[in-house]
C-alpha cells in the first residue's frame, strides 16, 4: 500500500473560482493545495461566460467587492503572468424602464460615494457617443469606463499555470465521489483518482454546487439555470464596451478577436443542468438586437452555446464556512457573475482560510446565514 | 413611345461621364441628357481599377481608378443626368435609337439631337492550343471578377502581355494573394511604363521578354502552360519550350475599339493600326463625319483614362455649344491644351502618328529627358526618385510641400529633386502612382530604406525580412525599422533597416517562408502552434479550442477537428477514441441575423418588461 496523499486544502472545481482561490492560497504560502476538476479546466460556467467585468451594482457591498476585483484584474498580467485580453472599455448600462431608471439614479449616487466614476447619459448623449446604437425606447443610461471584459478561459489557464509553478497540484478529469467527514470535521475526499486526506475542502463547483454540498451533508439553497449565448463572425474592432440592459434583457460585447458575443436571460427556463440550445432563443435575441444594433443585420452568427447560472435566492454569491461541518467552505451561487468577482473572492477566501479573516474585502455579508436571519437585499443588476 | 432628348451618351466610362458633365453643366442641368450603360454599375472600366492613376491632380492623378469613377458619377448624378444601367443600345436605326433595358426586359425607343458614343474597346484575343479551356481569361475578366465581384479566379497565374494592363493586373493579383508565375511578352521590351514593370519585378515576378505562349495544358481546365522563346519574326524557337504549373492564364494582349454602333450611324471608319485598328474618322473636336455624332475615349483610338476624360469634355462642350448656341470655345481650347501637353511624350508617339493621318497634329517634346545623377547628401533622410521614362505624370511635383521636386518642361518630364529643399517627409512616396519613389538614409551602423507598400498584411516594426533588389532577388537579411501607415491613400511607407552600403540595392522585401501546414484554416493555426500549446499542458480538445481559437472560425471545425484530435493523440499517447470530441454547436454554417429575424415573421419582440429577474 502506498502512503495516503495529503493536502492542506482541496478545492472542488477547476473554474475561475477554484483556480483564483488556489492561486491566492499559494501566494499566501499555502502551497499544499489541490484542485479537482471532473472534466477540463473551465469546462463548467467559466468557459461559457461572456467575460464581462462590471462594478455597477445596486448594493454597496457588491460594488466594493467588484471594485477590488477590478484592481486585481488590472494587475493580472503582471501578477499572474498571462495576457487575458483584459480591456477597460467600459460598461454601458441601458435602461428601458422608468422605475429602473430611478433606481439607477440612486445606484449611481451610491456608486459615486464608493469612489466609482459613473456617468449618467441621456438617450441623446448615447446616440452621439455611439451612433450605431438605436436609442428608441431608452430612458437613460449609465457608463463606467473602468468596467470592462477579459477572456475567462485564459484567466483560468493563467491561474492554473501560476498554481503549478508555486507548487500546487491540479487534477483534471478527476471527479470527487465522496467526502470524508469525521466528528463534524472534514478529513479527506474520495475521488476517481483515489483518496486524498485534507483539513479543508472548498466547494467551488458552480452549477453542481448543491449536489457537491450534499456530499458534506449540507444543503445549499442554490439552483442552476441554463443561459444561452451566441457569437458572430469577427469584425474590425469598433465597439469597446459591454452594452447591457436589465430591463431590455440583453448584453453584448466585441472580443479582442473582433467577434460579437451576445445573450439574454429567459424567465421561462426551468432549473436543472442543460447544455442544449434552442432556436427560440436565437430568434428572440436576433429580432431584438438588430433593432437596437442595426449593424448586426448583415453579420453572421457562427456559434451558439449555453452555460449555467448557479442561482441563489437573492442573486448574490454564497461564500463562507459551514457551521455544521468544520473545514467545509463554499463559494457558490454566483448567479451569473462569478467570473468578474473571482479575484476578489479568491483573495478574501484565501485570507479567511489562512488568517481566519478577510483582509482586503468584506465578504461576511455573503455568508449562508443571511438566509436564516432573513437579511436579504436582492441584487437587481442581473441579466 | 419614343422619348426625345437633346443628348444621348453611350457608355459611362471616363469619356462618357465627362462628356455628360460638360453638356449638363452648360445646359444648366441634365434633364435632357441620358447615359446608357451596359454594366451593373457606372464607370466603365474605372470600378475595376484599384491602382492610382497617372496624370496631374486636376484629372485625379494619385487617386485610385474606382474612386475616380465614384467622383465622376456623383458629379453626373448631381447635375441631374439619368444613367440607365444594364441597358444596351441595340441599334441606331434610321427612325429611332433602340435601348434594350435588361432589368425590365423591354426595348425603349429614343430620338436624340446629339449622340456621344463612348463605347470604349474590346480585348484582343490570342490563338494558341487549348485556349478555350476554363481558366483562360482576358485581363478585363480577371479584373471584373477580382476587383468588382471580389472573387479571385485562380491561385497561380501566367500573364501574357507586358503592356500596362498586363503589368497592372499582375500587381493586383499579387495584392489579392495570388501567385503570378511570370509575365510573358513577345516583343523585346516591356510595352507598359517602366515604373509599372519595376513594381512587379521587385515583388519577384519575372518578365520573360521575347517569349510567347504555345499551349495551355489540361483537359478539363487549365493545369499549366507551355511557353517558348521567339525569334525576331515572332516565331517560336524549337527547343526553348518550358512549362509552368498554373491554374489560370490571363491574356493582356491589347485592345480594339468598339466601332459597331458608330458604324451604324453612317460615320466613316478608317483603319489605323496606331490607334488600335478600325476607328471612326473624326476631327479635333471629336466630331465624326456625321454632323451630330461625336466620339471620345478608346473608341476614337486606344489610349488611357486621362485623355479619355479630356476627349469627353471636348466632345461634350462642342455638343453643348451647338445645343445652346453659346460659344464654349474657351473651355474647349483649355481642354485641347491639356490634351496637347499630355500627348507630348514618347508613349504617345503612336497616337500622334495615327492622328496625323486624320490631319490632327500634336507636337512632341519640350520636357526634360535627362535622369538625375545625384542621389543627394549621404546621411540625410531623403527621397530618391526612380522614374526613368518621360510619362505624363506629376503628382510628385505638385504634392511636395517644399517645392523640392519638378518634372521639368511639361508634365512628361523626368522628375528631379532639389536636395537643398527636400525635408524627407515622404509625401511624394505615398503620392507617386508608379510607386517609384523611395526614402534613403545612411546611418553609422546601418542604412534606412523606405519603400512604398500596398500589400497586406502591413508589416510590423521589428519583423525579420529578406531584403530584395529591384529584380526581387535576395540581397541580405534585414528587419522592419518602422512603418508609416497611410490609411487614406493606402500606400504605406515601410522603412527597412538594411546593412550599410546596400541602400542603393534594396528596393523590396519579403517574409521568410515558414513551413506552414495550417491545421485550422479559418484561424490560420499551424501544427507547430498546436503542438506547442499541448506541451504547455493543454491536453483537451475543448481547452485547445479556447486557448487557440482552433475550430472557432466560420467553418466550425469541419476541417480541423479531426486533425487536432490526431495531433492530440500523437502527442499524449492516447488513442483518438479516448479523447473527448468536444461539442458540435449550431449553427453549422454562419447564418446572418437578418435570416434569423425573418424566420420570426411579423412579430417583433417588445423591449420593455423582458427582464428575467
Amino acid at each position: 500500500m502506498s502512503e495516503i496523499k495529503k493536502y492542506d486544502v482541496c478545492i472542488i472545481g477547476g473554474g475561475i473560482t477554484g483556480t483564483a482561490l488556489g492561486y491566492f492560497l499559494c501566494k499566501l504560502g499555502k502551497t499544499s493545495v489541490a484542485i479537482f476538476e471532473k472534466s477540463y479546466l473551465s469546462s463548467g460556467s467559466t468557459g461559457r461566460c461572456a467575460g464581462g467585468i462590471r462594478q455597477q451594482w445596486s448594493t454597496r457591498p457588491n460594488v466594493r467587492l467588484a471594485m477590488r476585483s477590478v484592481k486585481l484584474f488590472e494587475r493580472f498580467k503582471d501578477d499572474v503572468g498571462m495576457d487575458i485580453e483584459y480591456r477597460q472599455g467600459g460598461y454601458l448600462v441601458l435602461s428601458y424602464n422608468e422605475q429602473e431608471a430611478e433606481q439607477f439614479e440612486r445606484n449611481v449616487k451610491m456608486q459615486r460615494e464608493e469612489g466609482l466614476n459613473v456617468e449618467i447619459l441621456t438617450p441623446k448623449q448615447v446616440s452621439e457617443k455611439y451612433p450605431y446604437i438605436n436609442t428608441e425606447g431608452i430612458i437613460m443610461a449609465t457608463f463606467c469606463q473602468t468596467d470592462g471584459h477579459a477572456n475567462p478561459h485564459k484567466a483560468v489557464i493563467g491561474y492554473a499555470q501560476a498554481i503549478r509553478k508555486m507548487g500546487g497540484d491540479i487534477y483534471t478529469h478527476t471527479e470527487v465521489k465522496n467526502v470524508d467527514v469525521k466528528n463534524g470535521r472534514v478529513t479527506g475526499i474520495e475521488t476517481s483518482a483515489g483518496y486524498f486526506a485534507c483539513d479543508v475542502v472548498i466547494n467551488a463547483s458552480g452549477p453542481w454546487s448543491r449536489e457537491v454540498s450534499r456530499l458534506f451533508g449540507v444543503d445549499l439553497p442554490t439552483e442552476s439555470y441554463r443561459h444561452q449565448i451566441l457569437v458572430t463572425e469577427p469584425l474590425e474592432n469598433f465597439f469597446p464596451m459591454m452594452a447591457i440592459s436589465f430591463s431590455g434583457n440583453f448584453y453584448m460585447r466585441q472580443t479582442q478577436h473582433g467577434q460579437f458575443i451576445l445573450g439574454q436571460g429567459d424567465k421561462d427556463e426551468k432549473p436543472g443542468i442543460n447544455h442544449n440550445v434552442t432556436y427560440k432563443f436565437e430568434k428572440e435575441l436576433a429580432s431584438k438586437m438588430v433593432r437596437i444594433f442595426p449593424f448586426l443585420r448583415d453579420i453572421r452568427i457562427i456559434r451558439h452555446w449555453s452555460g449555467m447560472y448557479n442561482m441563489s435566492p437573492d442573486a448574490q454569491p454564497i461564500i463562507g464556512q459551514s457551521e455544521k461541518v468544520k473545514g467545509y467552505y463554499y463559494a457558490v451561487g454566483y448567479s451569473g457573475h462569478g467570473f468578474m468577482v473571482a479575484p476578489a473572492v479568491g483573495e478574501a477566501l484565501a485570507e479567511t482560510i489562512v488568517f481566519g479573516k478577510a483582509l482586503h474585502t468584506d465578504i461576511s455579508y455573503l455568508d449562508l446565514t443571511r438566509f436564516e436571519k432573513m437579511q436579504i437585499e436582492k441584487e437587481k443588476n442581473v441579466v | 413611345m419614343v422619348r426625345h432628348i437633346k443628348a444621348l451618351i453611350v457608355g459611362s466610362g471616363p469619356a462618357g461621364l465627362t462628356g455628360a458633365i460638360a453638356i449638363a453643366e452648360t445646359l444648366g442641368g441634365g434633364k435632357d441628357v441620358i447615359i446608357v450603360d451596359e454594366g451593373i454599375e457606372p464607370g466603365g472600366q474605372l470600378p475595376k481599377q484599384t491602382h492610382k492613376f497617372f496624370g496631374h491632380e486636376g484629372f485625379y492623378a494619385s487617386v485610385r481608378g474606382f474612386e475616380i469613377g465614384n467622383l465622376l458619377v456623383k458629379k453626373v448624378k448631381s447635375l441631374g443626368v439619368e444613367i440607365i444601367q444594364q441597358a444596351t443600345v441595340t441599334g441606331i436605326y434610321e427612325d429611332v435609337i433602340t435601348v434594350y433595358d435588361r432589368v425590365n426586359n423591354i426595348v425603349n425607343e429614343y430620338l436624340a439631337d446629339y449622340l456621344l458614343i463612348a463605347t470604349g474597346a474590346t480585348e484582343k484575343f490570342l490563338a494558341f492550343k487549348n485556349n478555350t479551356l476554363p481558366g483562360v481569361y482576358g485581363a478585363g475578366a480577371v479584373q471584373t471578377l477580382m476587383n468588382q465581384y471580389k472573387v479571385l479566379p485562380g491561385q497561380s497565374f501566367l500573364i501574357i502581355g507586358a503592356g500596362n494592363i498586363g503589368l497592372i493586373v499582375a500587381y493586383q493579383l499579387v495584392q489579392a494573394g495570388a501567385v503570378v508565375k511570370a509575365i510573358v511578352e513577345a516583343s523585346s521590351k516591356v510595352g507598359g511604363y517602366a515604373v509599372h514593370a519595376n513594381k512587379i519585378k521587385r515583388l519577384g515576378v519575372p518578365i520573360l521578354l521575347k517569349h510567347t505562349i504555345l499551349e495551355a495544358i489540361g483537359s478539363d481546365k487549365v493545369r499549366g502552360a507551355v511557353v517558348a522563346e521567339v525569334d525576331d519574326a515572332f516565331r517560336p524557337i524549337v527547343g526553348t519550350e518550358k512549362e509552368f504549373v498554373v491554374d489560370s492564364i490571363c491574356l493582356a494582349v491589347g485592345l480594339q475599339p468598339n466601332v459597331e454602333l458608330v458604324a451604324q450611324t453612317g460615320a466613316k471608319l478608317v483603319y489605323m493600326p496606331e490607334l488600335g485598328g478600325h476607328i471612326p474618322w473624326r476631327d479635333e473636336n471629336m466630331r465624326t463625319t456625321v454632323q451630330n455624332v461625336f466620339v471620345a475615349g478608346d473608341l476614337s483610338g486606344i489610349e488611357e483614362a486621362t485623355t479619355a476624360m479630356i476627349e469627353g469634355y471636348i466632345a461634350g462642350y462642342n455638343i453643348a455649344q451647338e445645343i445652346t448656341g453659346k460659344s464654349q470655345e474657351e473651355k474647349i481650347q483649355k481642354m485641347k491644351d491639356e490634351l496637347s501637353e499630355f500627348r507630348r511624350g514618347p508613349f504617345s508617339k503612336k497616337v500622334r502618328d495615327g492622328l496625323k493621318k486624320l490631319n490632327i497634329y500634336f507636337p512632341a517634346g519640350g520636357y526634360r529627358e535627362e535622369l538625375q545623377n545625384n542621389y543627394g547628401p549621404k546621411g540625410k533622410l531623403r527621397a530618391v526618385i526612380e522614374c526613368p521614362q518621360p510619362i505624363p505624370c506629376n503628382p510628385c511635383e505638385t504634392s511636395c510641400p517644399t517645392g523640392a521636386i519638378n518634372v521639368g518642361g511639361n508634365i512628361n518630364g523626368i522628375p528631379h529633386i532639389d536636395y537643398e529643399k527636400c525635408i524627407g517627409c515622404g509625401v511624394c512616396v505615398t503620392k507617386c502612382p508608379g510607386l517609384a519613389i523611395f526614402m534613403v538614409q545612411e546611418n553609422e551602423n546601418y542604412s534606412i530604406v523606405g519603400i512604398p507598400y500596398e500589400l497586406l498584411p502591413i508589416p510590423s516594426k521589428g519583423d525579420k525580412v529578406k531584403l530584395l533588389d529591384r529584380e526581387g532577388k535576395y540581397v541580405a537579411d534585414g528587419e522592419i525599422d518602422h512603418v508609416i501607415p497611410n490609411n487614406k491613400g493606402k500606400t504605406h511607407i515601410v522603412y527597412l533597416k538594411v546593412p550599410k552600403g546596400l541602400e542603393e540595392n534594396v528596393r523590396s522585401f519579403s517574409y521568410f517562408k515558414k513551413p506552414e501546414a495550417f491545421v485550422c484554416r479559418c484561424e490560420e493555426l499551424t501544427r507547430e502552434e498546436i503542438e506547442r500549446t499541448i506541451d504547455m499542458g493543454i491536453t483537451d480538445y475543448e481547452e485547445l479550442r479556447r486557448v487557440l481559437r482552433i475550430g472557432m472560425g466560420p467553418c466550425g471545425g469541419k476541417t480541423c477537428r479531426n486533425l487536432t484530435l490526431q495531433i492530440l493523440a500523437e502527442k499524449t499517447g492516447s488513442t483518438i477514441s479516448d479523447i473527448e470530441l468536444g461539442a458540435y454547436r449550431p449553427p453549422t454554417i454562419p447564418t446572418p441575423f437578418e435570416a434569423v429575424v425573418k424566420s420570426v415573421g411579423e412579430r417583433m419582440e417588445r423591449l420593455e418588461g423582458k427582464s428575467d429577474e
